[in-house]
């Protein structure tokens, strides 16, 4: 019965193994999303829609929980941590709103 | 094994054999009525009472309450949460209203909107004869140029989205393979144009509509080569913003400094109804003509791509033109009417999160409704309805 599991397990982790190197693009860059995405729509929200700072925490948040926020009104930026990646995203002008900043 | 096989064999070939016209026909686009006398707004729109121009206001206060009723708050961001609705009647503006923060003069996001002002863009391409519609877009923007299948698409295929290019436009629904979620915030931030011309393809280009974010951010892309980095800069806010009377406005740009057409323009509601204005008086604003004669119908006619796109319960929700929505249906395809309680003339620039502008000729109205819904709460066949039962004579 054990050895049945265990050659269970062994399958079920080699299946997964093969689909995450299959799908490595989509993956490695997966986790940037829950920070790119806040920090660009908060900074949109804040500076370009001009709502208030708690109103773009319900705008810009996501099911997976942020871990760092920092809202710097002088650099007219945004910089979130999330899974592990940081991302800023800056305030241009009027005309070009905000951007993400290179990783 | 061989019941394994056969139910393979049954569910692909479930699609097979289904009737896909039983309609018949063709599309029927009715011209756009002769307009005697526009009301230019310069630069505001006048406000009069809906009476004045055969609206109900008992109607109205209908179309209020769908609109403005609230069934969750912000913190489950649920039900309808509209921020602003805006009403004009022959040029004339006879409801607004705001919500949730928003006032007359703050612009909000208008998502997939942008992608029909996008294609104001290329209307103006297209009258300076700087782009015509069925020049292959590897003739203006090289990443196109990676192979002869890439090389067959067109202008006008990609105004169409019909590019046949695999991109994926789901949003929350599947994160992980998304590729307007890559293109917006990881893989192809930078550069969105060149990201989206590297994908490869799975339909011959112009044979099927897929929707996708993809198709505008190319359009954008080749909009910059063929202007210059410095005239295309310039070019919404000179070339249309200015003309309208349109000042307070932001359009976002990728890494690369290129417009994110697909996404990020942000217009106040009464700004929004100008665009709506101009297409509703056939490309012609202040007595002068900014987009090509023949334009508007363009824009107005489903994506031939449909005929040929293998069929799916979802296709029917919009029908989607040249980076607009018609509310024709696709007869030849069994498509009905996307707004069956609207007028059949009704067309529509649409974005996420229940967004939308609708410009319907035969009543001669512009309604802009922007909100932030996070699920399907705010049905757009309901709206419409209210509001074309609202209109008196």
């Amino acid at each position: 019965m054990k050895r049945k599991i265990s050659v269970i397990l062994s399958l079920v982790f080699l299946i997964l193994l093969f689909w995450a190197q299959w799908n490595w693009k989509h993956l490695s860059s997966f986790p940037s999303i829950i920070s790119s995405f806040y920090s660009k729509e908060y900074c949109s929200c804040y500076f370009v829609m001009e709502l208030s700072e708690e109103q773009c925490h319900d705008f810009a948040r996501q099911w997976v929980p942020i871990s760092e926020f920092k809202l710097d009104k002088e650099n007219l930026s945004v910089t979130v941590k999330g899974l592990g990646r940081t991302n800023t995203a800056k305030f241009q002008s009027k005309e070009y709103g905000c951007t993400l900043l290179n990783e | 094994m061989k019941h394994i096989l056969i139910l393979f064999f049954v569910l692909f070939t479930y699609q097979c054999g289904k009737d896909l016209s039983p309609f018949g026909g063709e599309v029927n686009v009715t011209p756009l009525p002769k307009r005697l006398k526009p009301e230019w707004p310069n630069p505001e729109w006048k406000v009069v009472t809906p009476e004045s121009v055969g609206v109900s206001s008992a109607k109205l206060k209908l179309v209020d309450e769908y609109a403005f009723t609230r069934t969750g708050d912000d913190t489950d961001r649920k039900g309808r949460r509209t921020d602003a609705v805006v009403i004009l009647r022959n040029g004339k503006l006879i409801y607004e209203k705001y919500a949730r923060n928003f006032k007359q003069d703050k612009v909000h996001i208008t998502w997939s909107v942008s992608k029909s002002i996008l294609q104001t863009m290329y209307g103006i391409a297209v009258k300076d004869g700087l782009i015509k519609l069925d020049d292959p877009g590897y003739y203006h923007y090289e990443p196109l140029s990676r192979d002869e299948a890439h090389k067959k698409i067109t202008i006008r295929h990609l105004l169409n989205m019909s590019s046949g290019l695999t991109a994926e436009e789901g949003y929350e629904s599947g994160p992980l393979k998304s590729s307007v979620i890559a293109m917006l915030y990881t893989r192809g931030r930078q550069d969105m144009g060149s990201f989206c011309a590297n994908l490869p393809l799975r339909s011959e280009p112009g044979t099927h509509v897929y929707y996708s974010s993809c198709d505008t951010n190319i359009l954008s892309a080749i909009l910059k080569k063929v202007y210059g980095k410095e005239e295309y800069d310039k070019l919404p806010f000179e070339k249309i913003f200015k003309p309208l009377g349109i000042s307070n406005v932001t359009f976002e740009r990728d890494g690369s400094g290129t417009y994110v057409g697909s996404s990020y323009l942000y217009l106040t509601a009464r700004d929004l109804a100008k665009i709506g204005y101009l297409y509703l008086n056939d490309g012609i604003w202040n007595g002068e003509r900014y987009l090509p004669e023949g334009w508007s119908s363009f824009t107005r006619t489903p994506a031939p791509g449909y005929k040929t796109t293998p069929y799916s319960e979802d296709l029917a929700e919009d029908n989607y033109t040249a980076h607009w929505y018609a509310n024709t249906g696709v007869p030849e395809r069994g498509i009905h009417e996307p707004w069956p309680d609207a007028p059949k003339d009704t067309f529509a620039a649409l974005g996420h999160w229940g967004q939308m502008m609708y410009v319907i000729p035969s009543l001669d109205l512009i309604v802009v409704r922007f909100g932030d819904d996070r699920e399907k709460a705010f049905i757009k066949n309901d709206f419409l309805k209210l509001i074309k039962e609202s209109v008196i004579r």
